[in-house]
């Protein structure tokens, strides 16, 4: 056929008939492209971020030495490396002040990822340090500077050497957020190591090499170097070196893929529409081209280049439509990634493409397919039936594309279900309802007034085919609905966890006698402090009698560990009861209650034994409950509690979490010299960290949510335009016979307002389940019900389609009848 | 030649079937003008889908020269159609997407013709439309895209011109000039003509008048 692709396409676009396909098309790749490509560099962004927190991108851990080789072969293969060394000693200040720190030596490249911070005075302003101290220096704690009565320029001695103080020490990424033996920093030079005589072998000391490169290199260095590990030396990864923003990022990431693939359905649902109505404008098209000699192979090759160019065209500006969304977002808050997100490649383009081509075959194809079978006849008999009327083939074909697409881009299946089962309740529930309340509407119709009756007489008209449209206009609302409540509970949940007050700060090692003291401090500076919690570090050695190995092996389930415990006549707050009963208070029997976590790595649950050694003293204890807590509360939690009468004879420390504004940093000076052995761990920076994070994404969420609306609109349009034509031919017959602007008009609103209301009524029923399901089985949330959304959701959909719907029509009150009768 | 031999056309109705047509014999010459009338719903329009190929009969067949309709698909009657066939239909049916120059292209571009604007210019200019080439079939009025459509028809050269009511969306005035042209051209091209009318003056010029009344051919 010499009649391009090209020319019937220009054509098209001149009348008017491609603006929702395209735009549909071009929604589809940009949603899909969009957030594939900002999920992708958000997680390079943030797996950098967690690097961060190993200070590398791997590391070998040891309580020995390891061998320089290793160093040297990372070097020859372009890896940068660096070695530190933590060990407990005495730092000395003068003849009469000492106190037990941490020291932390560290090589020249130390950190390999994120930077060391320190500040010129202790609690000062927080500095980025491009290096730790030079040989000879050292950065210590701020609470040293009170502990030690020095300044900056004076002298502490670290064993048999002496240091200068150049600065506090405030923050190194990889500091640990356990408080095992957790003692104020100092940070020295690694050459200095041998000059203090402090390290000899059977020292309690961690070694760590650190490694970082290229992802690739790591890979065979890590392989070379897997076969050389000894017992003692574990090599750790991004996964075992971050700290607790995990689950929020996982929910993120589960709600980015939920609306990609709603983005996809809508859009999905939007091609299929508009190529519907394209298709069904085309009949006559067709017919009379058929009439001249084209047969239906000619047909189907002319509408099949052309949509594989729409294809095309639409993909190529749909992928520059994502990737400007991803790169907008990413330019608004550069400043605020604490790392910069990595190229995203050219995956994402490819997953859009592959979606437009799936959503061109299976969405827009069956409609433009069966042009091909248009009748000739229709030049000589309009009232022929026409032949784009759905079949179930046509049907079967979307569900299975929506379905495939789905999981393709969310990989959940139970995602996937979430969103089928609540488009399946829609358009069941819509079907029923739509059809029994349409027809149901004569009986009230008859007697009202004629605004009313030309309402209802125009819904019952098409009957069918308003039933449709309410299944449509109920789908198109509720995946939007559902992705508004996902986000609302999202976010709400967010805020819940990191209130302003969230505690930012610990205290450890608080003696019995001083928790009077420390608490009326706390008080007097109207500072807001959680319980004051008792603490015992115990050893775990047994299991039901039966002994646990000694080891290092940290992979090892079952071994002897310590811990910190507590004793609470009550559950702690916060805490949830998995299993068991909590004890009656007052109670000295041993017994204890487990974290769910740990009971399940000993894989012992209520009934079992547990031996412990407190100091020197053995303990046996039943277990009587399995709790579960929520770890990253930032909140004191323990993994075992006991009954307060059971560890009456045991010493005691207590410990509290609480929260400091950024100006009342100058609090903890004077509470150091105080409560000098009180250890302060400041946890504001990673807070801050978390809730930088938090707002990253939550930003994201919404500018994805505005996307989605978008689409969502658009099926909104599609649906409305897919029934104007009817009706404005006969709108156009009723004002040439006299009717009135305001009865046109008015009719018209109260049709697609009464639409709009089952619609609306439709979607928030299917979207309220459809977010139980997705909360409770995906995103791992308590499911609460959202009493707001009715209004909104009903509300929204008779606004959002009546005026639409109006809008669409409004040509039949502006335009002369006649023009308008010529015209359909 | 046109021949149809006991034509039959049924058409399903609510669980039983309607005979519109009701076993028609007919022959039309080479070149012969015909006109088919009748009373409304007599089965004119029927008749002309059948005998153009746009449809197919129940019972019987159409044999248009040496070929048998019947025995052709639809894809079969499509190119059947395109290189014997001319239509101007009532309605006038122009793509409303397409200029006048565009709508007269189309069958020719359908045909492979590689002059297909030059053959559509010139039948527009013999419709006295050169001005309007551009002009998309909105803009024009009845008898004007009647032209173009009677250009559509010629400009592929057809042997025989098939015409539904051709007059019957037009003024008595525009209707008499739109007939001047159809005969004019068709006597230059000596096609045959077919033509299915209310009109007694229009059926009249032609040479031969069939009269339908209830399916069936009473007298022609």
């Amino acid at each position: 056929m010499s009649m391009t692709a090209t020319r019937m396409l220009a054509r098209d676009w001149r009348g008017g008939e491609l603006g929702v396909l395209v735009a549909a098309l071009i929604l589809a790749v940009a949603v899909v492209s969009g957030i594939s490509a900002f999920t992708t560099r958000l997680q390079s962004a943030l797996e950098q971020e967690s690097h961060r927190f190993l200070a590398a991108d791997r590391v070998v851990r040891s309580g020995f030495e390891m061998p320089d080789a290793w160093l040297g072969e990372a070097e020859a293969r372009g890896i940068a490396s660096a070695k530190t060394l933590t060990f407990p000693s005495m730092v000395f200040a003068g003849e009469e002040n000492m106190f037990l720190a941490s020291v932390k030596a560290v090589t020249e490249g130390y950190p390999l990822r994120g930077a060391l911070t320190y500040s010129e005075k202790p609690f000062g302003q927080v500095l980025p340090g491009e290096r730790g101290p030079a040989p000879g220096e050292v950065w210590i704690d701020s609470r040293l500077f009170a502990l030690l009565d020095v300044e900056v320029g004076d002298s502490v001695a670290v064993g048999d050497a002496d240091f200068t103080v150049v600065a506090a020490a405030r923050t190194e990424p990889d500091q640990s957020a356990s408080f095992m033996g957790y003692g104020p920093r100092v940070l020295m030079h690694y050459d200095d190591i041998a000059a203090t005589g402090v390290v000899q072998p059977g020292s309690r000391v961690e070694f760590r090499q650190l490694y970082a490169g290229s992802e690739g290199e790591l890979t065979n260095f890590v392989e070379w170097l897997e076969g050389r590990l000894g017992d003692n030396q574990n090599l750790l990864d991004v996964n075992q070196g971050q700290p607790g923003i995990g689950s929020a990022l996982d929910r993120a990431e589960s709600f980015l893929l939920l609306a990609g693939s709603l983005g996809v359905v809508l859009a999905g649902v939007a091609i299929a529409l508009a190529a519907r109505r394209f298709s069904e404008r085309h009949n006559d098209y067709v017919a009379i081209m058929k009439s001249l000699g084209a047969t239906s192979g000619s047909v189907n090759r002319l509408y099949g280049s052309s949509l594989l160019l729409l294809g095309v065209v639409a993909t190529a500006l749909g992928c520059l439509a994502g990737w400007g969304m991803q790169a907008a977002f990413f330019g608004l808050f550069a400043e605020q990634m604490p790392v910069q997100p990595g190229p995203s490649g050219l995956r994402p383009y490819i997953i859009g493409s592959a979606t437009a081509l799936t959503c061109l075959l299976c969405f827009a194809w069956p409609p433009l397919r069966r042009l091909g079978l248009a009748s000739p006849l229709r030049v000589l008999r309009r009232d022929m039936p026409t032949e784009a009327r759905r079949t179930l083939g046509d049907y079967a074909i979307g569900l299975t594309a929506v379905t495939l697409l789905m999981w393709a881009y969310s990989q959940n299946w139970k995602l996937t279900f979430a969103v089928l089962a609540g488009l399946a309740i829609t358009v069941v529930l819509g079907l029923v309802l739509a059809l029994t309340l349409l027809r149901g509407g004569r009986l009230v119709g008859m007697s009202a007034g004629s605004i009313w009756r030309l309402a209802l007489a125009g819904l019952q008209r098409r009957g069918t085919a308003n039933a449709l449209q309410v299944v449509i206009f109920a789908m198109a609302i509720m995946l939007l609905l559902v992705l508004l409540l996902v986000r609302t509970s999202l976010i709400d949940e967010w805020q819940t966890q990191l209130p302003p007050d969230t505690p930012n700060h610990f205290m450890l090692n608080i003696a019995p006698e001083e928790v009077q003291g420390v608490d009326q401090m706390l008080r007097s500076q109207s500072i807001a402090s959680e319980a004051l919690y008792p603490m015992i570090r115990v050893r775990l050695m047994s299991v039901n009698d039966e002994a646990l190995e000694r080891t290092d092996d940290r992979s090892q389930p079952r071994r002897q560990r310590e811990s910190n415990i507590t004793w609470s006549d009550t559950l702690p707050a916060g805490n949830e009861l998995l299993a068991g009963e909590w004890w009656a208070p007052d109670t000295a029997e041993p017994l204890v209650s487990v974290e769910a976590e740990y009971a399940e790595r000993l894989g012992v649950t209520v009934g079992d034994k547990l031996g412990f050694l407190i100091g020197s003293e053995p303990l046996e204890a039943t277990i009587t409950s399995v709790r579960s807590l929520d770890w990253q509360s930032f909140k004191p939690n323990f993994w075992l509690v006991f009954p307060p009468r059971a560890l009456a004879s045991y010493p005691a420390t207590f410990m509290t979490s609480f929260h400091l504004g950024e100006g009342d940093k100058g609090f903890l000076n004077s509470f150091i010299r105080n409560f000098p052995t009180v250890t302060v761990v400041e946890m504001d920076v990673v807070i801050e960290q978390v809730r930088s994070i938090v707002d990253q994404v939550s930003a994201a969420i919404e500018l994805v949510l505005a996307v989605i609306i978008a689409a969502g609109s658009l099926v909104l349009v599609a649906g409305v335009q897919a029934s104007v034509d009817a009706r404005m031919h006969e709108s156009a017959i009723l004002r040439a016979l006299g009717a009135r602007r305001s009865l046109i008009l008015g009719g018209l609103f109260i049709e697609f307002a009464a639409l709009g209301l089952f619609a609306g009524l439709l979607a928030t029923v299917a979207a309220e389940i459809s977010v139980y399901i997705l909360q409770t089985w995906v995103m791992d949330m308590s499911y609460s019900p959202s009493p707001w959304v009715w209004p909104v959701g009903v509300g929204a959909g008779m606004a959002l389609i009546a005026g639409l719907g109006v809008f669409s029509c409004r040509r039949v009150v502006s335009s002369p009848p006649v023009a308008l009768l010529r015209e359909l | 030649m046109i021949k149809a031999e006991n034509l039959l056309k049924r058409v399903p109705m609510a669980g039983s079937e309607l005979e519109i047509l009701k076993g028609i014999n007919l022959e039309i010459k080479s070149g012969e003008s015909a006109a088919i009338v009748g009373a409304s719903g007599s089965g004119k329009s029927t008749l002309l889908g059948l005998l153009a190929g746009l449809d197919e009969p129940s019972e019987g067949r159409v044999v248009i020269g040496d070929t048998d309709l019947s025995q052709l698909d639809e894809d079969g009657r499509a190119l059947f159609r395109g290189k014997h066939i001319g239509f101007v239909f009532q309605s006038f049916q122009l793509l409303p997407a397409l200029t006048a120059l565009e709508n007269v292209m189309l069958p020719l571009e359908l045909n492979g013709q590689p002059d297909a604007r030059e053959q559509a210019e010139h039948f527009l200019q013999r419709v006295e439309l050169t001005d309007r080439m551009t002009h998309y079939p909105r803009q024009m009025s009845g008898g004007e895209q009647q032209r173009v459509a009677i250009a559509r028809a010629f400009a592929a050269r057809p042997d025989i011109l098939f015409a539904d009511e051709p007059t019957g969306n037009l003024d008595t005035r525009t209707g008499s000039h739109i007939v001047e042209v159809l005969f004019e051209l068709n006597r230059e091209q000596g096609a045959t003509l077919v033509l299915v009318t209310h009109d007694q003056g229009l059926a009249e010029l032609c040479e031969r008048r069939l009269l339908l009344d209830a399916g069936q051919l009473v007298s022609g």
